[in-house]
Order: C-alpha cells, then structure tokens, then sequence
C-alpha cells in the first residue's frame, strides 16, 4: 500500500532581512546596544562597551533597553537606529 | 480543491512515519499520515479555501493558512469536526495580545493552554470530568497536539531552533481541557469573558504547568480558596512575580462546597485576588535575597484585576484537588477567548 502524503511545512521562506553593509573600521563610530533587559545583558554589554572603546576606538556606544524583553524592540529604539552606525542586538540568556 | 503543499510518495506506513521524524516535523510521536483526502475533509468541514489565510504572524511575517493547519492537525489525529477548533484556537494565538512569538520562543518553557467551552464540547466528546488535565478523552488529546505540530512546522518552534525553552513541561505536547458546564452552576469561562451565552469558543493561555493542591479538610469556601491562593503565593515567591492571567481548575468535590455556600466565580476571584500577593522581602526567604534592594516591603499581587483569574470547573467527581495554572509571564501575553463559527465578511477579531 503507497500513501501520497502532504509537506506541513510553509512553502515559502519567512521573509528575512538583510544586514547592514559591515563597515570598514569601528574607529570614530557610533554604536547602538539593544539591550533586552534581562540580568546577563548587564555584564555583557558594559564588557562590550569597554572593549569596543578601548580596543576599536569607537567614539560612542548608545544603550538602549526593550520595556519588554520578550517582544520585538519598542518604535522609538528602533527609529533611532538611523542615528547609529551598527548595532548590537544581545540575548541575556 | 487546489492544494499547494508538496506531495511525498511513501509505499508503507512505516517509511511515512521516518519521512516525517527524519525532517523534524513530528513532537517524536507517531503522525497519522496526512493524505490530500484527509486534509480536504477538514477545510470541507470548515468551509475554507486551502489559501485561507488564518493570519501573518507579526513578529517574522509567517503567513499561516487553513491548508497547513489541517495538514498538521490530521497528522495529530484530528477529524474534521476537530479542526474548527484548531482554527478558532490558533486565530486567538495570532492577535497581538497573546505575544505569539514571545511565549513559544521564550526560555521559560510555557505550552498553550487551549480550553473549550460551549455545545462543540459535547459534540467532540471533550470531557472536562476524569483525568481533566490529563489523557481524558480523543477530542482533548488531538486538539491540544495539533496546536503543537502547528507551532512546529509553520513556526519552526522546534527546540533549540525557536523553541528556546530551558526545560518546557509535558503540556507542550498536548494541553487541551473542556469545562465541565453540566455539572456546575457557575457561568462558563467564555461567557463569564463575554462570549454570548450557547456560543461555542476557545480561551488560549500561555501556561506554566499545572501546580496540584489538596484540600479536602474543610467545607468553607475561604479556606479552600485559601490553598488556591497560597499556591499562587508561592508561584510568586519561586517562579515569577509578574502579574498575569492564572488559571484555576476547580473539581467537582471542592467545587460543590463552593458552590453551596453561594460563591460564584466572580466572587472567587476578587477573593483569590485580595489573598494571592506577596512582599518582596519574602523572596529573601527563598535564596533571592539579591533582588529584594530596597523594595522588601512592596506588594506583588498575582493579578492586576480580579478578572485576570481563569476559573474553570473540571476535573473527576472525587477528590479535594485543584490546580493552579500560573502565566509564562506575567502580563506579557494575555489569554484570548474567541466564539467559533463561520464568518462571511465580517471584520477580524478585535480589530
């Protein structure tokens, strides 16, 4: 006995974004963190920063923290993404 | 019926079951193979075209359509007369307040709690009595799989993929409960959330696992809603003191005192709500002294508003249990409750 059974999957990819053109140097740019709040983004991002400025001569890292950590990040953290030149999305666990 | 979902050819039951294990499309399970007679049955029943779109999920734009959704719930061994509440439950999952993404994608591990009320639960044969929150009955068990399988394959909810749950529970492979309306006095769960009376629904919550309590000692109704309350007390204390939808399933036996001194579930939730809250300082009691700060004597309670409490009459004739199903988390997701039926160019829910 054969069966003919059907795929459950969608037939179309998600649409996905795509990233950034990578910039050349860090040296003098601006870097924005999104944080999504939780207790292990803490560390993580402040030895981030501190890497970033003392090794990449970034001139300024701008932290932002989601009011939800489970949702995507709010409009107004995102509409000042235009203002950065990278940005850091972190999980904190 | 023009169906678009890729067609496999199989020559045993066997070589079906590793097609579908071996591409990650099943919860570990056996599948029942879903065969184009199999999945037309179920739009036929509800009446849609395979291209009916259920909605576009919001956070990664996921278009999810009616033919998807009957092919994952024939394969968890749903009929036709079963899948208009997998439609109706996962419409409710797709409007905003539930935070779709967030509560299947979240370390804490939540399932979706599906409860059914109305006349459709007679139909289904979805008993709300024996083994409520268990393996009670066909209707429960296939409903509550087929949500999974849902989130599996149209959302890649797959552990280690979008499913980022550190431990998960059992409820993740089926968590369906129908309430026990013939024999309470209490209103419904739907109606008491504004469905209109008779109408058949579903009420989704983003659930932790059942926390079981006894209490078979006394008759007066604020002692046993004292034990509900005090298991919410500790559910703040050791899990999360985020605010939120919890859900109380009340047996008959403890129901019955309830029931006989008067209360009704309104007054049960204004009583739980007044009982159900703790202070922080109490959390350095249980080894989370480093978040009490300065803030020991602020208040958490359970909810924000006693209509955030689920009371749902279910479960075996016999026994003094209860169970308190606490939120994933807090207010971020909120539990929706929608009528099933067909709807001819009427707007979408809430919108």
């Amino acid at each position: 006995m054969s069966f003919q059974v059907l795929d459950p999957t969608p037939e179309k990819a998600p649409p996905v974004g795509q990233l950034a053109p990578r910039l050349d140097t860090l040296e003098g740019k601006t870097i924005g963190f999104i944080s999504n709040g939780k207790e292990g983004t803490k560390g993580f991002f402040r030895h981030l920063d501190q890497i970033l400025r003392e090794e990449y001569g970034v001139a300024q890292v701008v932290s932002r923290t989601k009011s939800n950590y489970s949702a995507p990040a709010d409009p107004h953290i995102v509409a000042e993404i235009k203002n950065w030149h990278a940005v850091v999305s972190g999980l904190g666990d | 019926m023009q169906l678009v979902s890729r067609i496999y050819e199989e020559d045993s039951i066997s070589a079906v079951q590793e097609l579908y294990h071996s591409n990650g499309w099943t919860d570990g399970l056996p599948i029942v193979p879903p065969t184009r007679d199999a999945v037309e049955a179920c739009l036929e029943w509800v009446m849609m075209p395979p291209d009916q779109l259920i909605g576009i999920e919001p956070v990664r734009g996921l278009a999810i359509t009616a033919e998807k959704l009957a092919i994952n719930a024939v394969m968890a061994g749903c009929l036709p007369m079963h899948f208009p509440v997998v439609v109706a439950a996962w419409t409710a999952m797709m409007q905003e307040e539930f935070l779709m993404h967030g509560a299947t994608a979240s370390t804490g591990g939540c399932a979706v709690l599906v409860v059914l009320n109305g006349p459709i639960r007679l139909e289904l044969g979805a008993g709300g009595t024996f083994n409520a929150l268990g393996n009670s009955d066909r209707a429960t068990a296939v409903i509550g799989r087929a949500i999974r399988l849902c989130l599996i394959n149209l959302m890649d909810v797959r552990p280690g993929a979008i499913d980022r749950s550190t431990l998960g529970h059992p409820g993740k492979f089926s968590y369906c409960v129908a309430e026990d309306e013939e024999d309470t006095t209490w209103l419904p769960l739907a109606e008491q959330r504004g469905v209109p009376k008779g109408a058949s629904s579903v009420t989704v919550m983003a659930a932790g696992a059942p926390r079981q309590l006894m209490n078979e000692w006394t008759t007066k109704p604020e002692e046993i809603l004292e034990t509900f309350a005090a298991e919410m007390r500790a559910n703040l204390r050791h899990y999360s003191i985020h605010p939120g939808n919890y859900a109380l399933i009340i047996p008959k036996q403890l129901r019955e005192h309830l029931q006989a001194a008067g209360w009704t579930k309104t007054d049960i939730a204004t009583f739980i709500h007044e009982r159900a809250r703790i202070h922080r300082r109490e959390w350095a009691e249980v080894g989370k002294g480093a978040v009490v700060r300065d803030r020991g004597d602020s208040v958490y309670p359970a909810m924000e508003s006693a209509d955030q409490l689920l009371v749902v009459a279910a479960g075996g004739p016999a026994g003094g249990f209860g169970a308190v199903i606490p939120p994933w988390l807090g207010n971020k997701s909120h539990a929706v409750t929608l009528p099933l039926g067909v709807c001819i160019d009427c707007e979408p829910p809430n919108k």
